[in-house]
């Protein structure tokens, strides 16, 4: 809520021209804002990730539903400034509630440069699904597998190997509270983000 | 995009070929793949379908038809078959990628706790402790007890006030700017020391014990445990999320009641939150005022509650819509991490705080106003009589002038009228039921009208205005009656 509030002007001018440069497809400038939009259900964890990669606070709770609004904030990967999006929670690309319209609206109306679906490690069968639902929409997509210190607990072992060969995007496996598998997260989204030839590499791979 | 070898999903090959025809007429950008709007439209998804009217024009008409054309040609709703078909794919995947490496053998702890929080036997009580130890005991003596005693009694009226006070009537000659200083009503001796003092102890102590428990995932488990009371007043156990925040900031929870999936029960929620969901800083006051007439604050809390049910009640039999259904993840109970305990307590007082000083200082300055030019008088003159039937002497009127602009302002007022001796017990647990019920603050007005719409908002509070007055009648009528006095 406060981030959005504090976007200054000159901000807002900065997007707005940010979205006319990718509007214009491929005359894309090496120093334009890269965005970054994270995405899942409600309480897996995409407010802590928020946090981390933009250094900004918002609210974080342990139950489903905290945050209603969006949230943007800028942090930096590798020196590089990124922008970042917090969604509220949302189920599937079909919304039932306010909060997850919300969610999709951002979806129909920006062009992420990547988006994170950060699912519950303990539950990835049943979140799969919007991650199918997000890879059909074209969206460029990266997996974060959250929470994975409970699902390990609980004596879930997940091979992001065969996910990742599976779903055809790159996972993470990560337990955000605890900063486990963040390097590999900002690796990845650096790698996506930040490498010109990435296009290219994806189609001979 | 960037993506060329990612998962595609096999559908029925009806709704393949639908999706295929529906992707060749569309012929405007969506931002998401066609093939995604295209099942959207299947799936009759309202404001894609506004969407893709507004931008294909005619060519919608085509479109709407493939899409009744296959509707029809299943027994099952298109939603349900597509969710289905995805599924089997993400089961699939999952099958490949995870493995147990062993079974859950004993019982932990939280295996218990989880248990217990959930059974209606051992959670009751244990809902009932959270209650007593979190609110009554920590917010209420600790906060509104120990600490606005000792920043009240010790802080302002020894050392701020009379310093304050002699400043201002040494070096300002003219009494009126005295007066908006300091003094009876002053920004610094009422507005300031009311914020400072009474609201941000009981707010802080709050905010401390709400992340404790939000943290833990014991909310969920609340929700599921009183689902059954709330399916009775026309909301599920979701619900339970914004009403319980309602106990921190009714504003706030006013917003948060987005996530209910109704239109109908966003409304009931955001009426109950105006009328019988007293914010922390009000709570913590009259839970002072009565702390030491225990019996009083159970009528109290009683009387409130019984208002919430039949309000409830009646709401949900009044408002046409269905019941709603209950789902909800259930998190696992977590030890709270006490660096996002704090932080976020900070981050809540801090938000308050700001937003506490600057009404608490223009509500100031109103009076001040209305007092110079003798309009708060009249208004206390007007409201008389309704405090005259309510049992209650002129100058309670005071406390619910203030209660317009802030609840807790209101609650504070009401305390310094008790500090002055000038309420029996009865009459402070009749202003106290009126007050909590009476109208919201103008941040919480605001956000209705913001979330609800003018209409109903100023419907929920044409309803609270008079119903609050006539609570109070009820309730004091009922103390004369069965003669009973505290």
């Amino acid at each position: 809520m406060n981030c959005r509030k504090n976007q200054s002007i000159l901000e807002k001018v900065k997007n707005y021209f940010s979205n006319k440069e990718v509007m214009a497809r491929g005359k894309r400038k090496e120093n334009k804002l890269k965005k970054i939009i994270l995405v899942g259900s409600p309480n897996v964890g995409k407010s802590v990730l928020f946090n981390i990669l933009t250094g900004a606070y918002v609210t974080v709770s342990n139950y489903p539903g905290t945050t209603v609004e969006i949230s943007e904030g800028k942090g930096k990967i590798f020196g590089r400034s990124i922008e970042v999006i917090d969604t509220p929670g949302m189920y599937s690309l079909l919304p039932i509630t306010e909060e997850e319209k919300v969610a999709r609206e951002i979806l129909l109306s920006e062009i992420p440069d990547v988006v994170l679906h950060v699912i519950d490690a303990k539950n990835l069968k049943r979140m799969l699904s919007l991650t199918l639902q997000l890879i059909e929409a074209g969206l460029p997509l990266i997996l974060v597998v959250n929470i994975m210190d409970e699902a390990r607990k609980m004596g879930m072992e997940i091979d992001t190997q065969i996910l990742e060969e599976e779903l055809g995007i790159p996972v993470v496996a990560t337990s955000a509270a605890f900063g486990e598998g963040i390097g590999v997260l900002k690796e990845k989204i650096a790698e996506y983000i930040f490498s010109r030839n990435i296009d290219a590499d994806k189609k001979v791979g | 995009m960037a993506i060329v070898i990612s998962k595609r999903i096999e559908y029925d090959p009806k709704i393949e070929k639908a999706v295929s025809n529906i992707v060749k007429l569309l012929n405007h950008d969506y931002k998401i793949s066609k093939k995604s709007i295209a099942l959207l439209l299947l799936q009759s998804d309202e404001s894609i379908m506004e969407m893709v009217k507004k931008r294909e024009g005619k060519v919608y008409k085509l479109i709407a038809e493939i899409v009744e054309k296959t509707c029809n040609s299943f027994d099952k709703p298109l939603n349900y078959v597509i969710a289905m078909n995805r599924q089997r794919v993400a089961d699939d995947i999952a099958g490949k990628a995870v493995t147990y490496s062993r079974k859950k053998s004993s019982m932990t702890v939280s295996d218990i706790l989880e248990r217990i929080t959930i059974n209606p036997i051992t959670g009751i009580p244990i809902f009932v402790l959270v209650l007593y130890y979190g609110l009554y005991k920590f917010v209420g003596g600790f906060g509104a007890g120990t600490l606005v005693d000792y920043l009240e009694g010790q802080v302002f009226d020894v050392y701020i006030n009379p310093v304050v006070n002699s400043i201002v009537t040494t070096f300002i000659p003219w009494k009126p700017l005295q007066e908006l200083l300091a003094l009876d009503y002053g920004v610094i001796t009422l507005g300031i020391r009311y914020a400072i003092a009474i609201i941000l102890p009981i707010v802080g102590t709050f905010f401390l014990v709400f992340s404790v428990i939000e943290d833990s995932g014991y909310l969920p488990r609340l929700a599921l445990l009183i689902d059954k009371v709330f399916k009775g007043i026309g909301l599920n156990g979701r619900a339970v999320i914004p009403l319980t925040l309602g106990f921190g900031c009714d504003t706030m929870a006013t917003i948060v009641s987005r996530t209910l999936e109704t239109r109908r029960e966003r409304i009931i929620s955001t009426l109950l939150l105006a009328l019988a969901i007293p914010c922390s800083a009000q709570l913590g006051v009259i839970m002072a005022l009565m702390s030491h007439i225990p019996v009083a604050l159970v009528v109290w809390i009683v009387f409130i509650f019984l208002v919430f049910l039949l309000v409830g009640y009646l709401a949900s039999k009044v408002l046409p819509g269905n019941k709603p259904s209950f789902y909800m993840e259930l998190p696992p109970l977590r030890f709270p991490k006490v660096t996002n305990v704090l932080t976020k307590t900070y981050t809540r007082m801090r938000w308050y705080f700001f937003e506490v000083v600057p009404f608490f200082i223009a509500a100031s300055v109103v009076i001040w106003f209305g007092n110079i030019t003798g309009l708060f008088q009249n208004i206390i003159n007007v409201l008389a009589p309704i405090m005259h039937l309510l049992g209650l002497p002129d100058e309670a009127a005071k406390a619910f002038v203030f209660g317009f602009f802030r609840r807790d302002y209101g609650a504070a007022g009401l305390y310094d009228l008790h500090k002055a001796g000038l309420l029996s017990g009865n009459q402070v647990l009749v202003a106290s039921v009126t007050l909590t019920l009476f109208i919201p603050c103008i941040a919480q007005a605001s956000v209705m009208v913001k979330e609800r719409g003018i209409k109903t908002a100023l419907a929920i509070m044409a309803f609270i205005f008079p119903f609050a007055f006539f609570t109070g009648f009820v309730l004091n009528s009922l103390l004369n009656l069965l003669g009973v006095s505290f």
